[in-house]
């Protein structure tokens, strides 16, 4: 009796410290969409199943080492199969398979359902960074991780969000059938953002989708979670719920920025707006591999700082920044960035970090190599 | 042929009685065991075809 107090306790305990566990985030999110509770209710499902056959399993071969041990006379049998034995412990885990097997389905279905989307949005992996595209609406920017090189060296205090931080989030409504459409342009990525139950992989060549639709409004944080290089950790999700209303006015805005951009490669560029113009490309896009100060990292990336090549080949540089190198990690931001971007960026590196050079290179230049 | 087909449906589970092996290596000829268990995953293959095509719909 007294030993069964004590089994009864042991359980008690274990059960009660796994859910204490769960209940501190060691568990999935239960997340923001109606298939992220989904799959969290069948990740507990499967969990607790798991545990009860493991209390069963476990229960029955300590209870039969004990009661059956030597010390007490125990004679072992000698005897060869049992069909029902063998027919019992066959169809009760097939059972169980099935069981686990039919809500797991109906969730499957559910997530791949990508159709009547009210938005959709091209999700591109680049080394290392994600391009977010609001397909039809002439809309696209990069997305950068923002956090500060000194809290990755230590040499500063590491912040709230350390490494789950970007320049520009990716702004979705909520409320509305957001459809992603996943690619890469390099190697394979993966974009994950735990609380909206997405982790899909972005493969080049390849269009995979995804969706969701977002109950609440708030800041949902995510990684890389394909192994993708040197930065694999440094290219973080950022997604940013906003209500309907708040979206349209910020694609409206967005639209407007974007229009404002494509009149620029129209006009005379002076070289001051182009530098600091570039210098923000630069350090957005270039310095995570050419460093801010252009040393680069050579022999993979070049510095571009005092490069003689650099500075003799103009329409070189021009093509390699618009076309990137094949067989480098160099690429091309032909797609990513805007001809004004490109412009301004090839113009810094040309008079940056004393390349005095003195080129000004126009957007409608690049504009007409682009076409 | 019943007697077959139980057999195969046995390998399919992956439990047979001990009787029941030693009679079909006594009594059956391969060639059926074969051709019958050919058959019964063609069946096997096409059933959860059709399952999967139902369940996705």
């Amino acid at each position: 009796m007294r030993n069964l107090a004590g089994v009864v306790a042991a359980i008690g305990g274990s059960v009660w410290l796994t859910r204490s566990a769960l209940a501190d985030g060691w568990n999935m999110p239960l997340g923001v969409t109606d298939v992220s509770r989904d799959i969290h209710g069948l990740h507990m499902t499967i969990f607790w199943i798991c545990v009860v056959i493991g209390i069963v399993v476990f229960g029955v071969m300590f209870y039969s080492l004990f009661r059956y041990r030597r010390s007490r006379g125990a004679k072992s049998a000698h005897f060869h199969e049992n069909t029902t034995v063998e027919v019992i412990w066959t169809a009760i885990p097939l059972l169980i398979l099935i069981g686990m097997a039919l809500p797991a389905t109906a969730t499957l279905k559910e997530m791949y359902d990508a159709e009547d989307a009210d938005l959709d949005v091209m999700v591109t992996g680049q080394q290392w960074r994600w391009h977010y595209e609001y397909l039809g609406e002439d809309v696209s920017f990069i997305s950068n991780m923002s956090t500060p090189r000194d809290q990755i060296d230590g040499a500063a205090a590491k912040g709230e969000n350390y490494l789950l931080e970007v320049d520009q989030p990716l702004v979705l409504p909520v409320d509305r059938k957001v459809r992603f459409l996943l690619t890469s342009d390099d190697v394979v990525h993966s974009w994950w953002v735990p609380e909206l139950a997405v982790k899909q992989d972005a493969i080049p060549g390849f269009v995979n989708e995804n969706w969701v639709r977002i109950e609440e409004p708030g800041t949902y944080r995510g990684q890389c979670t394909e192994l993708c290089g040197r930065d694999h950790g440094f290219m973080p999700v950022v997604v940013e719920a906003v209500s309907p209303e708040e979206f349209d006015t910020w694609l409206a805005e967005r639209k407007e920025a974007a229009a404002r951009e494509a009149s620029g490669v129209d006009r005379e560029w002076g070289m001051d707006e182009l530098m600091t113009r570039g210098q923000k490309v630069y350090e957005s896009v270039c310095a995570s591999c050419h460093q801010v100060d252009g040393s680069g990292n050579p022999p993979v990336f070049p510095a571009l700082a005092n490069n003689p090549t650099l500075m003799e080949e103009r329409d070189r540089h021009i093509s390699t920044v618009i076309n990137g190198v094949s067989g480098a990690p160099m690429p091309a931001f032909n797609s990513t960035l805007s001809p004004v971007e490109i412009a301004a960026v090839v113009t810094y590196e040309r008079n940056a970090w004393g390349n005095e050079t003195g080129d000004i290179v126009q957007p409608s230049e690049i504009q007409s190599q682009l076409e | 042929m019943w007697q077959v087909i139980k057999s195969v449906l046995a390998a399919f589970f992956g439990v047979q009685k001990e009787q029941q092996r030693k009679k079909d290596f006594e009594e059956g000829r391969p060639m059926t065991f074969i051709i019958v268990g050919l058959l019964m995953a063609l069946v096997l293959v096409v059933g959860i075809f059709l399952l999967a095509t139902t369940a996705a719909e």
